[in-house]
């Protein structure tokens, strides 16, 4: 259906304080075809994005194509507390797409809105009095922070509040154990519910590794896994930490000690057949996964991502000889596809949440 | 979680894939396409397969092994499906991905008729579930001609493949056309029945496999806004509509013995009747959802054949003019005979005897060569009981258009008064467009089809009773069209010809221009 629609990027040229009233205005007006009819709204929800000066154009970008795959209204606050001065300044724009098969395109208008706030001194403070009264009613809010950011302490109460689901991404943080803890502290206290881009771009790999111990001979082998070996990007640790999170907490591990060394961190598990080690390598020089392998006795599981193409490839060695095979596309990572992913779920991601608490639990060994 | 892990033998996977992000893959299988050097497995069936292998949808044991009378080897079956997919797709195929899904595809050529071919077929399905870990389940595609449907069917049974190998499943999937009338398809049913259960067989009709489609049960059974009002209280009549801008083109052969009536209304369109009358299924699942299909199709009332011309127009399309291009009527078309009394356009008044519909016309047409491709449901509710507003009485009826294709959406007339002085109404169609709220790749219907198939889920397949009911409505028409000479003739590009008009203007009605 996506190729059946255009867009049209359409701009106020109005800009800086605005009141409420004017905003509502100024967004029915960049609605309106040349034609003078008015272009429908379908929208399913709510998006705020919270970011700095720096991110904000590539930030703005995402949200504009974001917005023609979820019609949304997307609020684009660009914050700088740190100002003395205060400063706010506000501009609206659109992306309407027009749907082919329509003669003439009136009534076939779709527009979803964008509001952009650039918030600076004592006015960036308060984010959540200037987003709350532009939000739509009746429709779910997600509040993402871009980037490895987290709500300020200033802003977890107001901003927080006023969110169905927080999206965080964990990719790239300086310091991932801090962020980790921070995540899990902020999961752990349950409204909104929390997601991480990092976690959706985990589902593919997931799903590959589960094929790989689904025909009834080699579910057994889930209880005979010995290691665990996770190659990783440097920044990417975050990701990984989750993926073994995962395996622990669905296979019944319990974290024991964990070793950090040049070559990366190991974590030792008991698990409910005993011993079993996981281990984290920064060994990637691009931005994500590139291969998890699985190590019991006899078999070698693997799903290992080629470094240009977005095909990884999954096998499955018993002693050495090739047992099954098989290439298939691991999708985009793009931050777009991730956040709309996370806008698609809605509900309570329990599995995230036992992967994270483990995660959690085995930081802080 | 971890205190069910009590030994190893109750370990399974789905301790790994028990997460609502993870989608659902299918056992391990294998598909067995009879008809194999076809048009529909090049151009529909292998690119679904590869696109389901590619997203990672289908388990690693699976293979593919194409069964026709055509002389190839397995490489040269893997060519040619390569090179309809690269004409289709323009080189956007991953050359790994696909090496990958072909090593698991395979030939083997031989007459369908022929018991050999079956025991041939057997002993490599064996050594596949050795090789390649297909585990005994078998899923038998007849994309074959329909003529040889019986005798596979036959010769699958006799070979015992009926079953599948070592506590595995077998499954048989049969395209439409499910029979020519009622006595044919209740004779296929039988024969198919000799050797699988009717939970074994999957009658495919791929628009059920369109999101649209199944957009209508989503609109009609989440939301309680439009429930109360679809019933006789409130509904004057109902308008469903199947149409076509394309002719027959190459197809005059096959369109000589089909017809609009055996190719669209008796499986597309009746389905879409049935989603739009249906009551609310108690659950979305294959008992659930066809027990209640079938419901519709048997409250049908069935058209007296001495009153065809009242209730049904046989209509033909004449040459005409189609989006600014001169273009052959029916007749003139290839392998059509000069005299055929064909059918490219039905209408139909059909009525459905319930509770919930009673005394509600249901006006349905399909046809070819119409203006536009539009597949429609328009609900044209009864009028006010009283127009308070002076000047205002003629007021226009509510109508509630449930578009399918190409445009999904809702649009709803409704009456809005004109600014100013006065108190003048005027109608406004208010679109809802719900479709562009989710942009996101629609699947390919086969997709969806095939991977259900695998998954063992019949809920979008058609059961037996419900291609017979539907024949058995439309075996009136068949038998009295048969045996009558009359056609009603329309210039291409035009919505019909004017007895289908008539056949709406005879109770005050009209059909809508979509």
């Amino acid at each position: 259906m996506a190729a059946s629609v255009i867009g049209e990027s359409r701009s106020a040229p109005e800009g800086g304080p605005m009141s409420i009233e004017q905003v509502e205005r100024g967004l029915a007006r960049l609605r309106m075809n040349e034609d003078g009819s008015l272009g429908a709204r379908a929208t399913v929800l709510n998006l705020i994005v919270v970011t700095d000066e720096e991110s904000a154009p590539s930030i703005a970008q995402v949200v504009a194509d974001l917005s023609g795959h979820y019609p949304c209204r997307a609020i684009l606050m660009i914050s700088d507390p740190d100002e003395e001065q205060s400063k706010l300044d506000i501009s609206l724009s659109a992306f309407c797409s027009l749907r082919h098969g329509t003669p003439g395109g009136t009534g076939s208008q779709i527009c979803a809105e964008q509001i952009t706030i650039h918030a600076e001194g004592p006015p960036a403070g308060h984010l959540e009095s200037l987003a709350g009264p532009l939000l739509l009613p009746d429709l779910p809010v997600f509040l993402w922070y871009p980037n490895g950011q987290m709500p300020r302490p200033a802003e977890s109460d107001g901003m927080v509040a006023l969110a169905d689901r927080l999206i965080l991404d964990s990719g790239g943080v300086d310091d991932s154990d801090a962020f980790m803890r921070g995540v899990a502290d902020l999961s752990a206290g349950g409204s909104p519910e929390v997601g991480d881009l990092q976690w959706a771009a985990l589902s593919p790999w997931r799903s590959l590794v589960a094929d790989l111990f689904a025909p009834a001979e080699r579910a057994g082998e889930l209880g005979e896994i010995k290691r665990v070996e996770v190659l990783h990007r440097p920044a990417g640790e975050c990701r990984a930490l989750l993926f073994v999170g995962w395996l622990a907490s669905a296979l019944g591990w319990r974290p024991e000690s964990a070793v950090r060394g040049k070559a990366g961190r190991e974590f030792n598990f008991s698990g409910p057949s005993g011993e079993v080690t996981a281990a984290l390598s920064p060994d990637s020089p691009d931005a994500r996964l590139r291969r998890v392998r699985i190590l019991s006795e006899e078999y070698s599981y693997q799903v290992s991502r080629h470094r240009e193409l977005s095909d990884v490839s999954s096998t499955v060695m018993r002693s050495g000889e090739l047992l099954a095979g098989r290439m298939v596309q691991l999708g985009s990572f793009d931050p777009g596809v991730l956040v709309g992913e996370e806008l698609r779920y809605r509900g309570r991601d329990e599995v995230y949440k036992a992967a994270l608490r483990t995660a959690a639990e085995m930081l802080d060994l | 979680m971890a205190g069910s892990l009590q030994t190893n033998t109750q370990l399974s996977a789905d301790l790994l894939r028990d997460d609502s992000r993870l989608p659902k893959v299918p056992e391990p299988g294998a598909m067995v396409i009879f008809g194999a050097s076809g048009d529909l497995t090049a151009r529909k069936l292998i690119p679904a397969l590869y696109d389901l292998a590619a997203q990672r949808r289908l388990p690693m044991e699976f293979a593919v092994v194409g069964v026709s009378r055509t002389q190839m080897s397995h490489d040269e079956f893997r060519k040619k499906l390569r090179k309809t997919l690269d004409d289709q797709r323009s080189g956007e195929t991953s050359d790994a991905v696909w090496d990958s899904f072909c090593g698991s595809v395979f030939y083997l050529a031989g007459d369908t008729k022929k018991a050999e071919t079956y025991q041939e077929l057997k002993d490599f399905l064996k050594r596949l579930d050795g090789e390649r870990g297909t585990r005994g389940n078998r899923a038998f595609y007849l994309a074959s001609s329909p003529t040889l449907f019986p005798a596979v069917v036959e010769k699958l049974g006799e070979a015992g493949m009926n079953r599948g190998e070592n506590g595995g499943w077998a499954r048989l999937v049969i395209e439409k056309p499910f029979g020519r009338d009622l006595e044919s398809a209740k004779e296929l049913n039988t024969g198919i029945r000799r050797y699988f259960e009717e939970t074994q067989i999957y009658r495919i009709d791929h628009y059920l496999g369109k999101e649209t489609v199944q957009n209508i049960m989503a609109l009609r059974f989440s939301n309680s806004v439009f429930e109360p009002l679809w019933s006789q209280h409130y509904v004057d009549h109902v308008q469903i509509t199947v149409a076509e801008d394309i002719g027959v083109g190459t197809r005059g052969a096959f369109y000589e013995e089909a017809g609009a009536l055996r190719d669209i209304v008796q499986n597309h369109l009746m389905q879409v009747l049935c989603l739009t009358a249906m009551e609310p299924p108690v659950a979305f699942d294959a008992e659930g959802v066809r027990e209640e299909k079938v419901k519709v199709l048997k409250s049908v009332r069935r058209i007296p054949e001495d009153k065809i011309e009242e209730f049904a127009v046989r209509g033909q399309y004449t040459r005409g003019w189609a989006w600014g291009e001169e273009v052959p009527g029916y007749r003139e078309e290839n392998n059509v005979a000069p005299d055929s009394t064909t059918d490219t356009y039905v209408a139909l008044k059909l009525f459905i005897d319930n509770w919930r519909w009673a005394g509600v016309p249901f006006h349905v047409r399909a046809g070819k060569r119409l203006p536009k491709r539009v597949t429609e449901i328009a609900i044209q509710f009864k009028p006010t009981p009283h127009a308070p507003f002076a000047g205002a009485e003629n007021l226009e009826p509510n109508i509630l258009v449930v578009r399918v294709q190409p445009e999904e959406g809702v649009s709803l007339k409704i009456g809005a008064k004109v600014p100013g002085s006065g108190f003048q109404i005027r109608s406004v169609n208010m679109d809802l467009l719900y479709g562009t709220a989710f942009l996101e790749e629609v699947p390919d219907a086969y997709q969806r089809l095939l991977l259900d198939l695998m998954l063992g889920d019949p809920t979008l397949f058609i059961r037996a009773d419900e291609t017979e009911s539907a024949w058995d409505i439309l075996n009136p028409v068949i038998r009295s069209w048969a045996e009558s000479e009359k056609v009603a003739f329309y210039p291409a590009g035009s919505w019909g010809p004017g007895e289908s008009e008539d056949l709406l203007a005879r109770d005050g009605r009209e059909w809508r221009r979509p």
